[in-house]
């Protein structure tokens, strides 16, 4: 993974059962949205931006701003969807031109970047009730407390992921399939194991910053105004990926490897283990019939709590029509319209409460429907562990190539977290 | 007729008569777009490069802080370092083999013909697609690797896309590759304006094939050299392609790959940009490829006034 987060990595959980519900099966959410949390007359006509949702959710969003526009008679939404590729580029291009859509889909990190500039909406401060709406792990990863505590958008949908296991190659490595791998001890101690006799390796790709936050490294201090990823926990979990290479736990191929190749690896029968969610799973049924077979899928691996993803609707602070932008906003997030949306594009409600729905609790006997309820108990725990100021993909690669540096033994575990540490320290001190 | 020739010469003296502006009018659209797209750039990039803007912040005027900044930042010493090597290894190729298969293929008949589009076809397909041709050729699984496995030449497969310096070669590999075609079609308009009777000369002198190439060929198209060296020393310089796309956009194992176009883009582009670095970035660029320039044409100068 290039550390970046992907749209499919957001728009994983639990694919298959979006054909299985349809979209016949539920209107758009009736939720209203007369309760207003900005102040002004909810009028006038607004932009509304998405990434990438066009192409497989036109009918949704077609009839969600119609549902707006027909309870808020005067207002229209202009709805644009851009590409994958190069969305962060097109925030970029519009923040600095002053273009900013009123209504923005993006992820925390692009959030912090447009708060720290004064471009966005502080939501807590239009409408303090608005937390209580939500759940408080997906709350507080739009609050950030680097730039005065501020939450700068709403929590919209959630992933995350189980843990894919290649029974297959546990086997031929003398490990037993029943004893998978749950903490990153056990994790590191069986892919030694099999690296000592098998050709395959349990690894495919270097840590990441989530990666510490879920070995229970301390990544940012309390004010979130400076990195620490490279204590003494840091440079331990390093250690483990230099132990590992040397005794060839993993490839050359690896320390190059983003979460495509990753796959590419695994459904090519050479990894052991695979970070991924449902549509994981979906794509290895479609694409790696042989690998398939013999998946295993287990919780996703932690020492303390697992990853979640999140993206968030934020609101342009130059918004000519802000009240009707944050009406808006709060309609799209409201709990119907999530619970919709989750069902539809196999995502997770961020909304309080939402997972308790027998959707995502009830196991349908099949293997979607069990990683689903999987998935959602995971949620339920899980921590948004990539810091909003750790910036996007400048800081990600680079935290990668000094993984690797360190990896290959030009550089010590502590440099190479240490320079991380001051890369990302200085980004953010050019924001402020 | 005299009537027209009349008019003709009045609208003449119209013209030559004509307001200061109408020259402007002529050359106005081509003037245009290199201020807007060359010339504003660059002095925007200048200004820029002594400040400490960001994508989402203008800069403050910060003197010479990003340039030394760049001398204490390895990734700008592995980019500078794997950009000239690139200019050092590929130019010399680019400006022999290319004039080599010009040679080859010169002259009349549907064989050469064939060759001739053949060497082109590369030029008309973007670095993109060829990256991913050649990474699917050179990567552990790929069809070198497996192809010398199966044959029993090799027990391990090469880290072609894996060993920093194996990984540069390759990618400098790629452009020679696709840059064949293009200087071979330069170097066949060149070789057309040799006058036949030397190659008559040095063959009834005995001259061999070598001798002929080195004697009559290379002579006849030495400004047309120049002129590739110019051409490929500046795209080698600015590589990026190639190099992203076999690194899968990583920049190799450690960022070991990286070139200077790469790191331009990290730094310069996206919401955490810091535009103010890049373009101090792009500015050493700039000044690199001038000094290259004009070595290249001070040589040219004395090895015209040689000749």
């Amino acid at each position: 993974m290039t550390q970046k987060i992907t749209r499919r990595t957001a728009l994983t959980g639990t694919a298959a059962t979006v054909t299985a519900l349809g979209v016949s099966s539920c209107g758009i959410g009736g939720g209203s949205s007369e309760s207003d949390p900005g102040s002004g007359e909810i009028t006038g006509s607004i932009r509304f931006q998405t990434w990438n949702l066009k192409g497989e959710y036109e009918e949704y969003f077609t009839a969600l701003i119609d549902a707006f526009t027909e309870e808020n008679p005067g207002t229209e939404v202009e709805w644009i969807d851009q590409p994958a590729e190069g969305y962060q580029d097109s925030l970029s291009a519009d923040a600095a031109a002053g273009n900013l859509p009123d209504v923005v889909d993006m992820g925390p990190e692009a959030a912090y970047s447009l708060a720290s500039a004064g471009m966005l909406l502080d939501l807590a401060e239009a409408d303090p009730a608005l937390a209580d709406q939500f759940m408080p792990s997906a709350w507080d990863a739009m609050t950030f407390s680097g730039l005065g505590g501020g939450t700068y958008g709403f929590p919209w949908y959630l992933n995350t992921g189980p843990s894919f296991f290649n029974t297959a190659l546990f086997e031929e490595a003398g490990l037993d399939p029943q004893a998978l791998p749950e903490t990153y001890e056990e994790l590191f101690e069986q892919a030694a194991a099999m690296a000592e006799i098998s050709d395959a390796s349990m690894i495919g790709r270097l840590p990441a910053i989530e990666t510490f936050g879920t070995y229970g490294v301390q990544l940012m201090n309390e004010d979130e105004t400076a990195f620490t990823f490279n204590e003494p926990r840091g440079v331990e979990l390093l250690e483990h990926y230099v132990d590992l290479y040397q005794g060839q736990g993993f490839t050359e191929e690896s320390l190059n490897a983003l979460q495509t190749g990753e796959l590419d690896s695994f459904k090519a029968g050479e990894l052991g283990w695979l970070p991924g969610s449902s549509y994981t799973m979906q794509e290895l049924r479609d694409t790696a019939p042989d690998v398939y077979e013999s998946v295993a899928v287990a919780p996703a691996i932690t020492d303390v709590a697992p990853n979640m993803y999140i993206e968030s609707l934020t609101v342009s602070a130059q918004s000519e029509n802000q009240s009707t932008a944050l009406a808006f906003a709060a309609f799209v997030s409201n709990p119907e319209n999530q619970m919709e949306f989750a069902k539809q594009a196999a995502v997770f409600p961020s909304t309080a409460g939402a997972l308790e729905d027998e959707y995502f609790t009830e196991d349908d006997g099949t293997d979607d429907g069990a990683i689903r309820v999987q998935s959602a108990a995971q949620v339920k725990e899980a921590v948004a562990w990539w810091p909003p100021a750790f910036s996007g993909e400048s800081s990600a690669e680079f935290l990668r190539e000094q993984i690797a540096q360190a990896v290959l033994g030009q550089t010590t575990p502590q440099e190479a977290l240490d320079a991380a540490v001051d890369y990302a320290d200085q980004r953010i001190e050019t924001r402020s | 007729m005299p009537r027209r020739a009349a008019d003709r010469r009045r609208r003449s003296r119209h013209w030559a008569r004509s307001p200061w502006f109408v020259p402007l009018l002529f050359s106005g659209g081509a003037l245009a777009v290199v201020l807007v797209m060359t010339i504003f750039p660059f002095f925007n990039t200048l200004a820029l490069s002594f400040t400490d803007a960001t994508m989402l912040r203008d800069g403050r005027f910060i003197g010479l802080d990003n340039f030394r900044e760049l001398l204490s930042d390895a990734r700008f010493g592995t980019a500078l370092l794997n950009s000239t090597l690139y200019v050092v290894v590929v130019v010399p190729l680019i400006v022999l083999l290319p004039l080599i298969l010009a040679t080859l293929v010169a002259g009349d008949g549907k064989l050469l013909g064939f060759f001739r589009t053949a060497y082109y076809v590369p030029v008309v397909m973007s670095a993109v697609v060829v990256g991913l041709i050649w990474t699917n050729l050179l990567e552990r699984r790929g069809l070198i690797n497996e192809t010398l496995q199966w044959l029993q030449v090799l027990t391990e497969p090469i880290p072609f896309l894996t060993d920093r310096w194996l990984l540069l070669f390759a990618a400098m590999f790629v452009t020679v590759w696709m840059g064949l075609g293009y200087y071979m079609v330069i170097y066949l308009a060149a070789l057309a304006s040799i006058d036949p009777s030397l190659y008559d000369a040095a063959a009834m002198d005995g001259a061999g094939v070598v001798r002929t190439f080195m004697a009559v060929t290379m002579p006849g198209v030495r400004n047309t050299m120049m002129l590739v060296a110019m051409f490929s020393s500046v795209a080698a310089f600015r590589v990026f392609g190639e190099v992203y796309v076999l690194t899968d956009g990583t920049g190799g194992p450690g960022g070991g790959v990286v070139t200077m176009t790469m790191l331009i883009q990290r730094e310069g582009t996206g919401l955490q940009a810091r535009t103010g670095y890049a373009g101090a970035i792009s500015l050493v660029m700039f000044v690199v490829l001038a000094v290259l320039l004009m070595l290249q044409i001070i040589v040219q100068n004395r090895e015209g006034r040689k000749a």
